[in-house]
């Protein structure tokens, strides 16, 4: 048997007691319906999410293709219809812009542009105006239409509203809008945030089982302490799949009593490499996330030697967790930017930010450098986490620093 | 195996802060012997086996465990019984012992079916299905011993095995180890109860103040003290004295002293040329405890 083969045995003996271990106790039951109280949670990314949609409003338009005269005519009518509403209930800003020589294509083509989110579009004489609008988009196109009539008794001169023949067409997209990623995104984050936060802690104490009964002398002795430790982490990753299968199954069941048109209120949820591969990646980087954070709790919970310091390493542990969480949120809502490059190379932030990338942006060659990024750490983290046990709680390492040792005594 | 050393190491130092635990032992344990590491408390003697089996590196020193330079390529044939007991309370007593082996390599169904074996063999049959919990600290004892035999190893290393265990488990240990080395295992293992290593080891070392004060076998132990004599002359007279040997100290009806160098037969035709006769004469040899003493008292001298 190769080495390789033992080390992998020898690393799943000691994932599957782990599995079995956690999950065939009855404080598992505990755990397991422990979100019931985590509720609270809910609230932190509803505010999260509002702030994201705050920024996804500002990129939100609509847009009137006229000839120059009647877009300053429209642009009044905007200002002085815009006041009968409260501050934020408004509709997207108004922009014109004059025909080019396909209105209709114009009109379309605006639905695909990246750097603006185009709620409606309206083209053609105001008399019989075309209108064009996305998902959630109803509400500008009633209001265009409402300022195409403005503009056109405007133009009449104190006369009566004209009838007009508005014609509203809902379009699709061919891909998502910017607001939609930007949701998608901090959806994400706050996914991977939600579920690392409240599994990936339980590491922490793992080490302490073995430290308090004296097995780790006899695993140290059997077993390579990588394996150990990165069995300890496969085997409470276990834990967690199985928790997030359970509540993922009651959520799925849930979502499907909902009313058909509930799914609309929830935004133009399109992630830029589209659904199937965001998923994909989603179970990446939440496996990543769980991995990397827990191989950091766990080599620090290792050096624990008492339960009270145990629970007392959930305060940085919980700070450290939001600490990444606020990165990258701040990342997701500035693609591109140093902060978003920063929270995508820094290892801790990486899976977070990087599942945020993937609702913003189409390419997946930087996702396959990412999760091997990733992987490094992870490894990074075991090996380091398993020589400081190695030589802190084992006393294998001498007080000697490595550069005095061979030094003649 | 076909080694001659089942372990071989040599130089091995260890330290912890600026003390030297272990200071340059060198240790051979021949293939098939029953091995001995004794020595007083904190002589060093777990330190050393840890750094045996890598538990803890060597800060200086080379160790080959069954033929391989690294121990961890050895852990599949090395069984392991440390110090400080330790199992999964939650266990069973049988799924206990066939965690230990499928750590060594032993897949699991055959490891549960050998832990039944074993804990019929050993008494124990009746708590294979018992809580590591619910077992008193001697069973619990014998289930992790068993869980260092259950893959058969080569090499079996036990830390101060007896410590702990009632007479009754210390023969059954006895047994064991004696059972283990038939089927053609190596035994290393360390005391400070002589008693064992005497009826026990084919070799031993004595390690005191982290270094090798002697290595052999029980015998060449013994043969670092004297032979002791015990002789009872015919009648007490205090004038007797100036026969004797100048070490002679009286003990009840007679005298003791060391054997003479140059053999009893001397002195003997001295005290009965004097008139002293010979009521009784005995010559002893000591054992591995008094051994033992004199050879870690000369260290602490």
């Amino acid at each position: 048997m190769t080495r390789f083969r033992r080390t992998l045995r020898q690393t799943f003996t000691i994932a599957r007691r782990d599995f079995t271990a956690t999950v065939f106790t009855p404080i598992f039951l505990l755990f397991l319906f422990a979100p019931l109280i985590m509720g609270a949670f809910g609230a932190v990314g509803g505010l999260g999410a509002a702030s994201v949609t705050d920024g996804a409003q500002d990129k939100a338009q609509i847009i009137a293709i006229l000839p120059a005269a009647e877009s300053r005519m429209m642009a009044e009518a905007d200002t002085q219809l815009r006041g009968i509403f409260r501050p934020g209930e408004g509709p997207p800003d108004l922009t014109t812009q004059p025909a080019a020589a396909d209105p209709a294509a114009q009109a379309r083509n605006a639905f695909d542009r990246n750097d603006i989110d185009a709620a409606a579009v309206l083209y053609g004489p105001l008399a019989a105006p075309q209108i064009l609008y996305g998902p959630r988009g109803d509400r500008a196109a009633g209001y265009l239409a409402t300022l195409a009539q403005t503009t056109l008794a405007a133009q009449q001169a104190g006369g009566t509203l004209p009838p007009i023949d508005v014609t509203k067409t809902r379009i699709t997209r061919s891909r998502g809008s910017v607001g939609g990623q930007h949701q998608s995104a901090f959806f994400a984050v706050f996914g991977i945030f939600f579920l690392t936060l409240f599994l990936s802690g339980q590491v922490v104490g793992t080490m302490a089982e073995e430290r308090n009964n004296k097995v780790i002398e006899v695993l140290a002795a059997a077993v390579p302490l990588e394996s150990v430790f990165f069995g300890k982490l496969i085997g409470m990753f276990g834990v967690a799949v199985l928790f997030v299968a359970f509540w993922g199954t009651v959520v799925g069941q849930v979502t499907t009593l909902l009313p058909a048109g509930a799914a609309a209120a929830i935004g133009d949820l399109r992630p830029a490499v589209g659904g199937p591969m965001f998923a994909l990646l989603f179970a990446g980087y939440f496996t990543m996330a769980y991995l990397l954070l827990g191989s950091v709790f766990l080599g620090v919970g290792a050096q624990a030697s008492t339960m009270r310091e145990i629970q007392m390493l959930s305060l940085p542990i919980t700070i450290l967790q939001v600490a990444m969480f606020g990165l990258s949120s701040a990342a997701v809502s500035r693609p591109g930017s140093w902060i978003a490059t920063l929270a995508e190379l820094f290892p801790l932030s990486s899976p977070f930010a990087m599942a945020g990338h993937a609702a913003n942006s189409p390419e997946l060659w930087p996702h396959v450098a990412a999760l091997a990024w990733q992987a490094l750490w992870v490894t990074i983290f075991i090996v380091v986490g398993a020589r400081l046990f190695r030589r802190g709680v084992l006393q294998s390492g001498s007080a000697r620093p490595f550069w005095r040792r061979a030094k003649p005594h | 195996m076909g080694e001659e050393w089942a372990v071989k190491a040599g130089g091995l130092v260890k330290r912890f802060g600026d003390r030297r635990v272990v200071d340059g032992v060198d240790i051979a344990v021949p293939t098939g012997a029953i091995y001995g590491v004794l020595g007083p408390n904190g002589a060093g003697k777990t330190t050393t086996l840890r750094m045996l089996l890598g538990i803890i590196e060597p800060d200086e020193g080379h160790r080959t465990l069954l033929g391989f330079d690294s121990p961890r390529d050895a852990s599949d044939h090395v069984g392991y019984l440390p110090e400080e007991r330790g199992l999964y309370p939650a266990m069973k007593a049988r799924e206990a012992i066939a965690f230990m082996g499928a750590l060594r390599g032993l897949d699991w169904k055959t490891g549960r079916a050998r832990a039944v074996t074993l804990m019929e063999g050993a008494g124990l049959g009746h708590a294979v299905d018992e809580k590591i919990r619910k077992l008193s600290k001697g069973m619990a004892q014998l289930v992790q011993l068993l869980g260092s035999v259950v893959h058969q190893p080569d090499l079996l290393v036990l830390d101060e095995p007896f410590s702990g265990l009632d007479p009754v488990n210390q023969e059954r240990l006895e047994k064991l180890i004696l059972v283990e080395r038939d089927r053609g295992a190596t035994i290393l293992f360390s005391t400070h109860i002589m008693s064992h290593a005497e009826r026990l080891c084919d070799r031993l070392a004595i390690i005191a103040g982290g270094k090798r004060r002697f290595e052999g076998t029980v015998d060449d132990a013994r043969g670092v003290l004297p032979q002791r004599v015990h002789y009872t002359p015919h009648r007490p007279d205090p004038a007797i004295r100036g026969v004797l040997p100048p070490d002679a100290l009286p003990d009840r009806d007679g005298w003791r002293f060391e054997l003479p160098g140059g053999g009893i037969e001397t002195l003997l035709v001295r005290l009965i040329d004097a008139g002293y006769g010979i009521s009784g004469l005995s010559i002893e040899r000591p054992g591995l405890h008094e051994a033992f003493v004199r050879i870690v008292g000369q260290q602490e001298a």
